[in-house]
């Protein structure tokens, strides 16, 4: 991937020369269509005529609407906020150069809010952590016109490839907490309900602060889920009981609340939450607990834990920023807690039936197959992002990706599932890339974990095979690549009825099968093609 | 490691070169350009807790006057 960096100062240090290359100091006369993606890093300049330099700032704006009228509207586009990294006054009262700045920021995130490819960065993230003196080495600025210190150039490198990291909306899935002297101060077992801190004064109220901060956290898709060495009882009736308590039992989408190490605990929570270890973080005061897991599960991020109740906080703000964030939150992150949960409601009815036909019949379940559009594109690159284990060929694309496929005639679809515990949201895709008239080539086909293990993979593919029959396709190919973590899918399609033609030295398998008859699909799904 | 020797590694990873050469100087090696110049000036400052003159960076065209200028600072 080639990316071109529209600049005004000396940035080749912060992204090097390795498939980058950079626009002339404040100069947008090229605009290289052949860039796979953009990104705007303008610095305020030095100028200490206030009025000057307002101006200055507001031509970026100008200079940059031209800019993104000039590139491809599928082609990631990343603009950073302006910092004033040397606000100069001469009157309290100047706010010519602020207003300026502010007013490039707002437009710029409206920007990101009109057009799907635009992505906003808050450089101030980067900057608010440095003061003043740092930022700037006079030294450094004067020989090469590079604003920001040099010695910074690490530490921007690595906040960089976190900020990428959100915008292709990885983060850790699940965050598994201890109880006592974590959730809350002191021992529920020794201290009693009433007795543990948490509201009032400090230091209870550090821990009710902390208490709703996570709370926030899980609204933003975080699951959340409870590993400690407790009576579960205890841990119920002060749930239930004591009225400081901000989460509660519906809040955790887990429990392991027992004796057993945390390790096997941890290991059971990702099984039950069909998730992998690699996705969890796991926060316990205990360093021996920490120990214990980081020794027996190092996929699992164990962070150290803060000694003081006051250090929560600060300590949270670091936890989202190195685990939880992403760019933004879909509606399906939304819900997450409340998903997770209907399904072990769902394995709790599943055993009072005696057939699986039966139990699927019962959960009325409802499958819309829906073609890809502006509203679910983000959704369907993300599960390109995430999915891991129901996913044939794991090839992963951003929202640019999916929509450079459409404009290329691509058919995109995601099937949204609900039955009668809830709605799941969009939670599978498939890509079909036509190869000729008649031969069409599944080029990715992927589906939630959560919602496995009702046959909803069977009928969905069906559904869309049946679809691309009607479109006048009449053979079928697709590509099994093995992963790591891909092992239960590896013979999906020999299960579908193709015939696998050719295996690479890789384990990847090659498929063929010919369209002629419709796919019969059992008739416990209520099935809509939208 | 001796001076050269961590002079020869700092010069490396700078650049982004596998190899670099006690010969090397701004005018035989492709990646000492003016911006890789300044880079190698504010990783030596950092790996020698020194601090260079805009003059002094100026001079150091080449691998042994860098570590002159080096020797001269410690």
């Amino acid at each position: 991937m080639t990316t071109f960096v529209f600049r005004n100062q000396t940035v080749e240090a912060l992204w090097g020369y390795n498939a980058v290359t950079y626009s002339g100091y404040d100069d947008i006369s090229q605009v290289p269509a052949t860039a796979d993606r953009y990104i705007w890093c303008y610095q305020v300049p030095v100028n200490p005529d206030s009025n000057q330099l307002a101006m200055e700032i507001a031509s970026y704006r100008d200079k940059l609407d031209l800019v993104l009228d000039g590139v491809e509207a599928s082609k990631p586009f990343i603009i950073l906020s302006l910092v004033n990294l040397f606000p100069l006054r001469f009157t309290g009262n100047d706010t010519a150069v602020s207003e300026a700045i502010a007013d490039f920021n707002r437009h710029a995130v409206e920007l990101s809010r009109q057009r799907p490819n635009v992505k906003w960065v808050d450089f101030s993230d980067f900057t608010s952590r440095y003061d003043a003196e740092s930022l700037i080495n006079w030294k450094y600025y004067l020989m090469s016109q590079s604003l920001l210190n040099p010695k910074l150039t690490h530490d921007f490198q690595a906040w960089w490839q976190r900020v990428e990291g959100e915008m292709a909306m990885q983060r850790k899935k699940c965050l598994v907490l201890d109880l006592d002297n974590t959730l809350w101060g002191g021992v529920l077992g020794e201290d009693g309900v009433d007795g543990i801190q948490l509201g009032g004064d400090y230091p209870g109220k550090a821990y009710s602060y902390w208490q709703s901060a996570l709370l926030q956290l899980s609204r933003s898709g975080v699951i959340l889920a409870v590993c400690s060495k407790n009576n579960e009882a205890d841990v119920i009736e002060a749930w239930e009981k004591n009225p400081h308590m901000v989460l509660k039992r519906e809040h955790f989408s887990a429990l392991r609340i027992n004796w057993q190490d945390k390790a096997t605990n941890i290991t059971d929570i990702a099984a039950e939450l069909n998730i992998g270890l690699d996705s969890m973080v796991f926060l316990d005061d205990n360093p021996a607990e920490r120990e214990l897991v980081k020794q027996l599960l190092p996929q699992v991020e164990v962070p150290d834990f803060p000694t003081k109740p006051y250090l929560l906080m600060p300590f949270f703000k670091l936890l989202v920023e190195k685990y939880f964030r992403i760019y933004s939150v879909t509606k399906e992150d939304l819900t997450k807690t409340e998903q997770y949960r209907s399904n072990a409601l769902r394995r709790a009815e599943q055993s009072r039936f005696a057939d699986l036909d039966q139990f699927l019949y019962s959960l009325d379940m409802q499958l819309d197959v829906i073609p890809a559009d502006e509203h679910n594109l983000p959704r369907i690159a993300q599960m390109t992002q995430k999915t891991n284990q129901f996913n044939l060929t794991t090839r992963r694309y951003t929202e640019a990706d999916v929509q450079q496929r459409l404009d290329q005639g691509w058919h995109v679809y995601c099937v949204r599932v609900s039955d009668r515990f809830g709605d799941s949201g969009i939670t599978g895709a498939m890509f079909l890339q036509p190869v000729s008239g008649e031969e069409v080539n599944i080029d990715t086909l992927l589906l939630s974990c959560r919602i496995l293990g009702k046959g909803i993979e069977d009928a969905f593919v069906k559904t869309v095979l049946n679809l691309l029959r009607l479109d006048g396709y009449r053979k079928l190919m697709a590509d099994y690549i093995p992963t790591a973590k891909n092992g239960q899918t590896a013979d999906f399609y020999d299960r579908l009825g193709m015939v696998c033609v050719n295996e690479d030295k890789d384990g990847t398998k090659h498929y063929v099968m010919p369209l002629s008859g419709v796919f019969e699909i059992k008739n416990c799904y209520n099935i809509r093609v939208l | 490691m001796n001076l050269k020797d961590k002079v020869l590694e700092i010069m490396r990873k700078t650049f982004e070169m596998d190899e670099v050469s006690t010969d090397a100087s701004q005018k035989n090696c492709e990646n000492w350009d003016s911006l890789h110049h300044l880079m190698l000036a504010s990783e030596l400052e950092d790996a020698f807790d020194i601090d260079l003159e805009p003059e002094e960076i100026a001079e150091m065209t080449d691998f042994s006057k860098v570590v002159a200028m080096l020797e001269s600072k410690m």
